[in-house]
């Protein structure tokens, strides 16, 4: 895929979004939707997107996500909702003109062009035919589809037609973009290209709004994520924010010598850095996430002086604190017993770690079923 | 206004694409052509060089003008099978996945995502349905406009009535292919319920034609026996007279006036001509048959104001280019005298199927004809417009309030 020129670039933007960052691109306050049937696909919303930010939308099947991108869209009316879009109430249908959008699982027109698309959505959306006549190349260009802007749809591999409907979510110069699984049946060469053109749309000052279920594509390219599970927010923020709560330092020591783990629980203790507790257990090393897929382990935990929780896995010596300076009377017990220490690692857990936990029953530690929850006869009241 | 040129000028992109508007369009064409082909003059019918005769004299430039031939052509054979049936079909085939597909999912959030009001995407939708039909009339009778100029020498801009006409009978389908189309979101469900409701509307005005032809015969005989009775009164009352008359000569004395005859009384008539007796019962049963083809009648016509009316709206066009065609006057009229010089007897009533005479099947079709254009064209567009309105409303409500 070709890179836009910086040219292009500067006309695509719109130097208004600047003066507005300090707004929220998309606040959600309290969204609730109630299908037919009672099936309460989401159960009261909270979610603020900054101006000019990747933000991710992740969560399993059912959960709601398309549900609340069809809300924002006004492609479904909210049960309840409260909030704004680029400023303007939900709902608000001039507000749309200024926000890109990419369905999941769209269909194009089979009798138009690439280049008939973008230029019959840019009109839907009130771009004037000189303005499209200009833009249409332009964006065609970026999503590296130029080439191919005069054949018919019909004849587009699943990823052309992915990047076609990238390239119409572009053509009315928006301020906020809304992409629903845009990496879908794209290969992962078209898949790095589609990252690297999120990165350019962050850059020209726009918002963009990412729903995907490819975890590590989010993690690459997002500012910010919210998990949705059965239609509620079970955690968003940045994804240091999210993963932070998690991280530990793994200390892993040469050699364990003739003491083995006792050496190290002698160590440790000797110095008063830990108080260790008696006895193996058999856990998730500490850190991990709940629901990740990470085999349990046999190991002495314990508690270090300044409290963080402490654990010895043969030669692996756990600490779950994102301060290094924790970490440091730890290190002095080991070096004080002569242990060559082969290195030092603060670890996070990876946003699937984070997802997995997030969908996984606390209860049960299986992962909650797909599907938005069917109403209670109880609160058959709720709106 | 951007929008809704995308719109059109998308929709046109669709017809384009689908090889059925060609086809239709190939159709139409061959259709003029033919019609070109065909010629009249005084000594018959043609087509290109091939004499076809005058029909026992009944078929040529004397009988029949030529620019009513050609109109005549055009608007029965032309608007009335080809555009209202043949084309129609074709249209409806072409358009009836023009909702479901524009509702599908996929598609519909990526037009409802911008910033149009919906009712007005509904409506900008269904009115691009409309463009096959237009586009195809609108060279049709363009087409056959030049035929009839040329061929029959007479320029008709009235030809051009077919239009709005076509455009509005198939509207009156389209609209129910639309909403059939948006709630079951089915090309197949909308284009089979709709061929169901047109052969419903077809069948009411079957009914209604049925029973204004009923009526109509039924009223002719009223006024055959009325007369029947009239002139048997008339033939009683002087046989009757003169049996007084004969009988009151014969008690004067010879040379004495003979008085005035009474009026017998209705009693004495039926005793003289027993064919009068027969006739009053029979005026009274056809008087009773009317009230109850009258009650009949008059349901049909409010189901069928309450509907829409294809077959007439179609008929408008005859009406506007036959405006030559007067149907004023009774033909039995005519009958005056023969039936002052029949011997007094039953009514020659009429009669359906074989027996019918070709003179009481020209009364009674001319009594239909009549009938039909009694209509107002308010009757006919308003109230089928008004079905349509209240069928988009519903419509639109649903499109507007549907979650996709």
């Amino acid at each position: 895929m070709s890179v836009a020129t910086s040219a292009t670039t500067s006309t695509l933007h719109n130097s208004s979004v600047h003066s507005l960052r300090d707004e929220w691109a998309v606040d959600l306050r309290g969204v609730e939707k109630v299908y037919k049937g009672k099936v309460h696909a989401l159960r009261g919303i909270e979610m603020r997107v900054r101006r000019g930010e990747i933000f991710g939308l992740l969560g399993p099947n059912g959960a709601g996500k398309s549900t609340l991108v069809k809300i924002l869209m006004t492609v479904i009316s909210p049960t309840k909702a409260e909030g704004t879009v680029l400023g303007k109430p939900i709902g608000h249908k001039p507000t749309l003109a200024k926000v890109g959008y990419l369905p999941e699982h769209h269909k194009f027109p089979e009798y138009l062009t690439g280049a008939q698309i973008v230029d019959f959505y840019a009109a839907l959306a009130g771009v004037e035919r000189a303005e499209r006549k200009k833009r249409t190349p332009e964006v065609l260009e970026l999503v590296g589809m130029r080439e191919w802007a005069n054949k018919k749809v019909s004849g587009y591999s699943k990823g052309m037609r992915q990047r076609v409907g990238i390239a119409q979510s572009l053509a009315t110069n928006p301020d906020l973009v809304v992409l629903d699984e845009p990496t879908d049946g794209v290969d992962p060469v078209g898949r790095r290209e589609i990252r690297e053109m999120l990165t350019r749309i962050k850059e020209e000052g726009r918002t963009v709004f990412l729903n995907s279920h490819l975890l590590s594509e989010l993690e690459m390219v997002c500012d910010r994520v919210a998990i949705l599970v059965q239609g509620k927010v079970k955690s968003q923020g940045t994804i240091d924010e999210l993963t932070v709560k998690r991280q530990v330092y793994e200390i892993e020591v040469a050699t364990l010598g003739l003491d083995g783990v006792e050496g190290l629980v002698g160590a440790l203790e000797g110095r008063r850095a830990a108080t260790m507790l008696a006895g193996k257990v058999e856990a998730m090393p500490l850190g991990t996430a709940q629901g990740a897929l990470v085999a349990k382990r046999v190991g002495i935990r314990g508690q270090l002086a300044s409290g963080e929780d402490v654990e010895i896995d043969h030669a692996m010596i756990r600490v779950a604190t994102i301060d290094a300076e924790r970490v440091q009377p730890v290190l002095d017990a080991l070096r004080a017993r002569s242990y060559v220490i082969k290195s030092v690692r603060a670890i996070r857990p990876s946003l699937e770690d984070l997802f997995m936990e997030a969908v996984t029953d606390p209860n049960t530690g299986r992962a909650l079923g797909p599907g938005a929850k069917r109403e209670a006869s109880s609160e058959r009241g709720n709106p | 206004m951007t929008a809704t040129w995308a719109l059109i000028l998308d929709a046109y992109r669709d017809l384009n694409s689908k090889k059925l508007f060609w086809l239709t369009m190939i159709i139409s064409g061959i259709i003029v052509l033919g019609f070109a082909a065909v010629g009249i003059d005084e000594s018959g019918l043609s087509v290109l060089w091939w004499k076809l005769g005058d029909f026992n004299g009944n078929l040529n430039s004397n009988t029949v003008p030529r620019e009513t031939f050609y109109k005549s052509i055009f608007s029965q054979f032309g608007i009335t099978f080809w555009l209202a049936w043949g084309a129609s079909i074709l249209a409806l085939v072409s358009t009836a996945g023009l909702i479901p597909s524009f509702v599908q999912g996929g598609a519909v959030e990526l037009v409802l995502s911008k910033p149009i009001a919906r009712v007005r995407l509904f409506l900008t939708k269904f009115a691009c349905g409309l463009l096959f039909s237009a586009l195809q009339v609108a060279v049709f009778s363009l087409a056959s406009f030049l035929v009839i100029g040329l061929r029959g020498n007479s320029w008709e801009p009235s030809v051009f009535w077919a239009v709005p006409l076509v455009v509005i009978f198939f509207s009156y389908l389209y609209s129910i292919c639309a909403l059939i189309g948006l709630l079951t979101r089915s090309t197949i469900a909308a284009l089979l319920l709709t061929m169901v409701a047109w052969f419903g509307l077809f069948v009411i005005n079957a009914t209604d034609a049925a029973f204004i032809t009923l009526r109509e015969t039924n009223q002719m005989n009223i006024e055959r026996i009325e007369k029947s009775v009239e002139k048997g009164e008339k033939f009683a009352i002087r046989q009757w007279q003169q049996v007084w008359i004969t009988q009151q000569s014969k008690q004067l004395p010879e040379g004495s006036d003979v008085p005035v005859p009474p009026v017998p009384s209705t009693m004495e008539l039926d005793d003289s001509v027993p064919s009068l007796a027969e006739n009053r019962r029979d005026l009274e049963n056809a008087r009773s048959n009317q009230r109850s083809w009258e009650k009949w009648f008059t349901m049909v016509v409010g189901v069928k104001t309450l509907l829409p009316k294809t077959g007439e709206t179609i008929g408008l066009l005859e009406r506007t280019l036959d405006k030559e065609m007067a149907l004023t006057g009774r033909a039995d009229d005519e009958d005056e005298d023969e039936i002052a010089n029949q011997p007094p007897g039953k009514a020659n009533k009429v009669r359906f199927g074989e027996r019918m005479s070709k003179k009481d099947e020209r009364e009674l079709g001319k009594r239909v004809e009549l009938r039909l254009r009694s209509r107002s064209v308010w009757w006919v567009l308003g109230t089928s417009l008004m079905f349509e309105a209240v069928i988009l409303t519903i419509a639109c409500w649903v499109f507007a309030k549907r979650d996709f």
